[in-house]
């Protein structure tokens, strides 16, 4: 069940971490379903015509970061209020996508290539000898270690360089930096373009992992990656818990589903409220802590 | 809410229409084999005949009354981001009650299914601002959790308990024709809840503006340490504002099946929360400037729906063209970009403009 857990926490994860990073300098990103949409069809489309996972994932990557330029300029640039623009940028991926795959390939559906390579697993070449732990380590597919990866990355850049400290200063006190000499602008710009970068790669992830594009693969996962932001009281340790929260729901529910006799549909919402419960028995907790320090 | 100056303000939205227009015309040429109807589709297309018509202000009902309760709520430095799934709730409870309450007259059965219906939207939304009040829980990630987790249960009790097995769609069966709301304008679906949705906005306006409470309100939205500081109950601007928000997506919803429809559609509400929340930001979260907003979004989706019908134009190309409009219509360098490019091109077509001023 872990196992399975990490597999769908990965996507989550590395598309919230992008998206911390462009929260942390000020700017609420509700772009990042439409971001990880195009990186899921880019992987699908580059891989299958090269056969390279690198090249489809890179592709990803840039297409993500590129949309996300997009956001920046008429966010920043052109003066837009940012949740609209965000609005918009995931319209332009809902609408955009079904009509150049169309143009494509005839199809604004399921985009299926024959041989597709699949995404490559963790193995040991030798017997290893402690089962729980071995399961717990090893076996994943590389997206899992390279979001963990990117969590101590993420981590790093935020806290030791000073680029975090004056990217965190953005979102904090943006006139300290203009007093400073520095443009809190161009911080913004760099932090949504990581935030495309990282929903690029995760919708990639999410899209290589299945081998096949399905018209909104993501559905709702983009969204589930900001609200980790939140839940992990936005730093790099607590989203990933968070983005391991959300997906330890999701596969108790998968997996309810052939024991509890409740129906398929009502089951899709199950993630969303152990999800909500946490969040909440979690600040109720944290509230009468809180109080009774006061009261001492 | 930064005014600026009537005059600045006004030559903004003017400029930002102004590009919208354009996009869409580009949009439409590219995206159509037959550029010169499918034009003509979107723009006048909406006001060819009484059905594209009255739908049109339909759909106008709709967004004002989501938009102003994604406004109220900002007004009040809240979020509200079940919308969607508030307007789901609220129609469904409303269909159930309008087919329970058969032997009711009219009047008392269609206030007991709208007040059912709204209230059912007030409490989930005022679910959010209760956590929020009592344990400090961020509202807009729980209203969104909330909407997202009643989303697929209600897909289920429509098309399974709720189903109505007489229809091919998957429906809640027609509530009783007494309950239905007086149509205007028919063989459109516009119906008399325009005038509640057009009364609710000059109440909020006054509410807002003109009463001590909405004053209150409001400072809390500005500064919330500030108006704790003056003696404001904060809390109670937390907790009322997220369920009158949650009303108002109610009413939405309630109308959807007592006048639109007079069912609920599986799916029906899908995007109508971030429709409101685009027409409440648009229009500068004021009661009043929500009109004019949800009046050009209205015409902007009636305009692709009849250009959709009429010609060749795709729904994805109109989703493009929403995106683009949504990307300048809110955009506050764009008058003084504008007339620097527009000099620009001028110059290089040999063209002297005279109001340019300044250059």
């Amino acid at each position: 069940m872990i196992v399975n857990s990490l597999g769908i926490m990965a996507p989550i994860l590395i598309a919230g971490l992008g998206g911390l990073l462009s929260e942390r300098a000020g700017v609420l990103n509700i772009s990042l379903e439409g971001l990880m949409l195009t990186g899921a069809f880019t992987a699908i489309v580059v891989t299958a015509s090269t056969g390279s996972i690198l090249l489809g994932a890179t592709a990803a990557v840039i297409a993500g970061a590129a949309l996300a330029l997009v956001f920046s300029i008429i966010s920043i640039d052109l003066g837009s209020n940012i949740f609209i623009t965000g609005l918009g940028i995931n319209l332009l991926a809902q609408g955009a996508i079904p009509f150049i795959s169309n143009q494509m390939f005839g199809t604004k559906g399921v985009l299926r290539f024959a041989e597709m390579p699949i995404l490559p697993r963790l193995e040991l070449a030798f017997e290893f000898r402690v089962p729980l732990v071995h399961d717990f380590l090893f076996g994943h597919h590389i997206g899992v270690y390279l979001s963990i990866l990117l969590t101590a990355l993420t981590w790093f850049l935020l806290y030791r360089t000073g680029f975090g400290l004056r990217l965190r200063s953005v979102g904090s006190n943006p006139e300290a930096l203009r007093l400073r000499g520095l443009t809190p602008e161009h911080y913004k710009r760099i932090a949504i373009v990581l935030s495309g970068v990282g929903a690029g790669l995760g919708g990639a992830l999410l899209a290589l992992r299945l081998g096949v594009y399905l018209p909104n693969i993501t559905s709702g996962r983009g969204w589930i990656a900001l609200v980790t932001i939140y839940l992990g009281y936005r730093r790099p340790g607590g989203v990933l818990i968070a983005a391991f929260v959300f997906a330890f729901a999701e596969t108790v529910s998968m997996a309810a589903q052939g024991v509890v006799a409740l129906p398929n549909t009502v089951l899709l919402s199950l993630p969303y409220v152990l999800t909500v419960i946490a969040m909440v028995v979690y600040s109720a907790v944290r509230h009468s802590g809180a109080r009774r320090h006061y009261s001492r | 809410m930064s005014r600026g100056s009537p005059r600045g303000s006004f030559a903004g939205i003017a400029i930002a229409l102004i590009a919208a227009v354009l996009v869409t015309v580009v949009m439409l040429v590219i995206g159509s084999r037959t550029p010169q109807a499918a034009i003509r589709a979107f723009f006048f297309g909406p006001f060819s005949n009484t059905y594209y018509l009255g739908n049109m202000i339909n759909g106008f009902t709709v967004l004002v009354l989501t938009g102003l309760g994604a406004a109220l709520a900002f007004r009040a430095g809240v979020f509200n981001l079940g919308g969607e799934g508030q307007v789901y709730i609220a129609a469904v409870v409303t269909a159930v009650t309008a087919n329970a309450v058969t032997h009711a007259s009219a009047p008392v059965g269609i206030a007991l299914a709208l007040t059912a219906g709204v209230l059912a939207a007030a409490m989930t939304a005022g679910l959010s601002g209760l956590f929020r009040f009592l344990w400090d829980t961020d509202e807009l990630i729980t209203s969104f959790l909330i909407a997202s987790a009643s989303i697929p249960i209600i897909d289920y009790m429509i098309v399974g308990p709720l189903n109505d097995p007489a229809s091919n769609l998957l429906t809640t069966p027609r509530i009783p024709e007494a309950l239905r709301l007086l149509r205007i304008l028919p063989p459109s679906r516009l119906h008399i809840g325009i005038i509640a949705a057009l009364a609710v906005a000059a109440l909020a306006y006054f509410l807002l503006f003109h009463t001590v409470r909405g004053y209150e309100w409001r400072l809390t939205g500005l500064n919330i340490e500030f108006a704790r500081y003056g003696g404001i109950n904060t809390g109670m601007y937390i907790l009322v504002p997220m369920a009158i928000s949650g009303a108002l997506h109610g009413l939405a919803g309630s109308f959807h099946v007592l006048g639109t429809h007079h069912a609920a559609l599986v799916g029906f509400s899908a995007g109508l929360g971030w429709n409101g929340l685009a027409v409440a930001l648009i229009g500068r979260s004021h009661p009043l400037g929500v009109l004019p907003a949800a009046m050009v979004f209205a015409y902007l989706q009636s305009g692709s729906r009849t250009a959709i019908l009429h010609t060749e134009f795709t729904f994805e190309l109109a989703t493009i063209i929403q995106a683009v409009v949504f990307f300048i219509i809110t955009a506050q360098h764009l008058p003084s970009i504008a007339p620097r490019f527009t000099r620009r091109i001028g110059a290089r077509l040999g063209i002297r403009s005279n109001n340019g001023g300044d250059s």
